[in-house]
């Protein structure tokens, strides 16, 4: 019997008892929205979570240098100079620009006010490897050597502004006994687990004046820009090749991004399968909903099987009878499913405001998912029919 | 002349787990070509059993079923199928339409597991309903109708695939004398002027007596 034939009779079929079909379609409706919303929406996450890195680009190292605990000729005179620093270009040729920076910690004021915020002394290259924009004024120049300029992030320029009523450039903001001027504001920069500083809630003065200011100021860590090409262990070992010579005493910690942003790739994939698994569990309820309901309706249509075969039909055409309804309504479910499992992810979206962008797998899947469960469920209920006794069948009220 | 049907030492065991129920008992009995048979007895007596032997439904326990000189005692539940499909025409007491269909549509049903092309199926059915007195009827559902008008549906399907046996199984016990005279007269009329082969079967001696030839049942043997 050709199939077109089948899926008609399974839909007339299926609209005589249209309450019973509601609420087997309902269950793989709610299975498939809620793996396809689940899966969708662990990936959105994903993708929230890796586009902080994105910006900045893949192709970052920062190394901090600690003291060795255990080595008690540690001290302070076992530091980094700007130029030592600035010299770990030469280590690796694949090295394209570095970024010393320094952490002053200092109490901050402007005019009588505390500004709780942190003192960062940067060069010039900072801003080009860790995008800091500038809105009003300069940034920290090479030139500015040992000068008293400073930046200041958008928080404290907010904080000043509060106060002043005017941006903050050109006022003085003091920092322990030392007053700077300051000559730019920078952009809102978002939050980056990449670079341990809070730009933002910074000030950003010449690296040398910290290290003039204060002995504790030292050249703590470093990011590098890399080329792409760049193969991290190999560049890691030239650096500390390279840096111990100057630094014996200190230890070296790197962190890559390419590193990092593979390792939250693979928990986040890990955890969007996890999800997937828990959406899966609905769908296996609604798939026994189907089963339950598919098997209800064989034995209240058992004279019509028992007819149906006494005019003729094959055990297989009664299999297939009862099969088909069962994937229809799965099909049909599954369609459902999917659409309002997108609709939840774009809410999810909206309201965590993260970028919403469609990924075609988990859509496939929780399609393909809900159609084979479909099958599954719907197998057993249709193999108890055309096992049916027609004799048996047709006497059955 | 061969026989259409032939049942040569068939008997019918149902077994449970303690003990067993021999519904036939040595059964040899033949069916000839465009004969009207009545096959009576008590319930119990094995009517119901031999027709569902004779219609593919059921198997015999031992012994053989020739029909049309081909032994069918060991065919295979699709080639069953197949052959109910092609050669028998059931009609039921309670008439047994499927009630969502029209009654075009249950006349369709039998050609519909034969593959056969729709407006073919749909030209054949009207046909079948035309014959019966029933084409005005065509698109109303077994509910719309009467006992008598839907038996009549159940005979037009029963002809649709053109079978070579008619089993009917109590045609008259649902419905009024009146009716059930016009549904025998239909019967009648079929086997006198397109030669079918009908076999009835009825506990009603009135019935019996329309019919060439009666086999009497008692206690799964033939008396």
């Amino acid at each position: 019997m050709n199939i077109s034939l089948h899926i008609q009779e399974g839909l007339q079929n299926l609209f005589t008892s249209k309450l019973r079909s509601m609420l087997a379609l309902l269950g793989i409706l709610v299975g498939t929205a809620s793996v396809v919303a689940m899966v969708l929406g662990g990936q959105l996450a994903t993708n929230e979570a890796l586009k902080q890195f994105k910006t900045l680009g893949t192709d970052l190292l920062a190394i901090s240098l600690t003291d060795n605990q255990e080595d008690n000729h540690a001290s302070v005179q076992d530091q980094l100079s700007l130029d030592q620093a600035r010299s770990v270009m030469r280590a690796d040729k694949v090295i394209l620009d570095v970024a010393p920076y320094t952490q002053l910690y200092q109490a901050m004021q402007y005019e009588g006010h505390e500004l709780n915020g942190g003192v960062l002394g940067v060069t010039e290259s900072f801003s080009r490897i860790v995008h800091v924009d500038i809105v009003q004024g300069r940034f920290i120049s090479t030139l500015d050597k040992y000068a008293m300029y400073a930046v200041v992030g958008d928080g404290i320029n907010k904080k000043i502004m509060q106060y002043s009523h005017r941006s903050a450039l050109g006022q003085q903001v003091q920092v322990g006994n030392a007053i700077f001027t300051v000559v730019g504001i920078a952009k809102p920069w978002p939050e980056n687990s990449f670079v341990y500083a809070n730009i933002d809630n910074s000030i950003m003065v010449p690296l040398l004046t910290t290290m003039a200011l204060s002995k504790y100021a030292s050249i703590s860590n470093m990011i590098l820009r890399l080329s792409p090409d760049a193969h991290i262990e190999q560049v890691q070992h030239q650096i500390t090749k390279f840096l111990m010579q100057y630094v014996p005493h200190k230890r070296l910690f790197f962190r890559s991004a390419q590193e990092l942003i593979d390792r939250m790739a693979k928990q986040s994939q890990i955890f969007t399968v996890f999800l997937g698994l828990i959406g899966s569990i609905s769908l296996l309820v609604g798939g026994i909903g189907v089963m339950n309901i598919m098997l209800v309706s064989v034995v209240e249509r058992r004279r019509e099987i028992g007819i149906r075969l006494a005019v003729g039909a094959k055990r297989s055409d009664i299999r297939t009878l009862f099969l088909v309804e069962a994937v229809m309504l799965a099909l049909l479910g599954g369609t459902l499913g999917v659409v309002i499992g997108i609709m939840i992810a774009y809410v999810m979206a909206i309201f965590w405001h993260w970028e919403f962008i469609f990924f075609f797998l988990p859509p496939v899947i929780g399609f393909a998912v809900s159609v084979a469960t479909g099958v599954f469920f719907g197998f057993y209920p249709a193999y108890k029919a055309a096992k049916l006794d027609p004799i048996l069948a047709l006497r059955a009220e | 002349m061969s026989s259409l049907v032939s049942l040569q030492h068939v008997t019918k065991v149902y077994r449970t787990d303690h003990s067993e129920y021999h519904a036939l008992k040595d059964i040899n009995f033949d069916i000839q070509r465009g004969e009207m048979l009545a096959i009576i007895g008590a319930s119990g007596s094995g009517k119901s059993t031999m027709m569902n032997i004779i219609g593919f439904l059921d198997h015999c326990t031992t012994g053989n079923y020739l029909f049309s000189n081909m032994n069918v005692s060991h065919l295979s539940d699709t080639e069953l199928s197949i052959i109910r499909n092609q050669k028998i025409g059931f009609v039921f007491q309670a008439f047994f339409l499927l009630p969502r269909m029209t009654a075009l549509q249950n006349v369709m049903l039998p050609l519909y597991y034969r593959e056969e092309a729709k407006d073919i199926a749909i030209q054949k059915s009207m046909a079948m309903l035309e014959k019966v007195g029933m084409q005005r009827f065509a698109h109303h559902k077994p509910n719309q109708l009467s006992g008598g008008q839907q038996q009549r549906v159940a005979i037009a399907r029963a002809l649709v695939n053109d079978p070579d046996i008619i089993l009917a199984d109590e045609p008259t016990g649902a419905l009024d004398s009146k009716t059930g005279d016009e549904v025998m007269d239909l019967f009648l009329h079929l086997n006198k002027h397109e030669n079918r082969t009908i076999v009835i079967i009825t506990h009603d001696k009135e019935i019996s007596r329309l019919c060439q030839r009666v086999v009497t049942l008692r206690d799964g043997m033939i008396v």
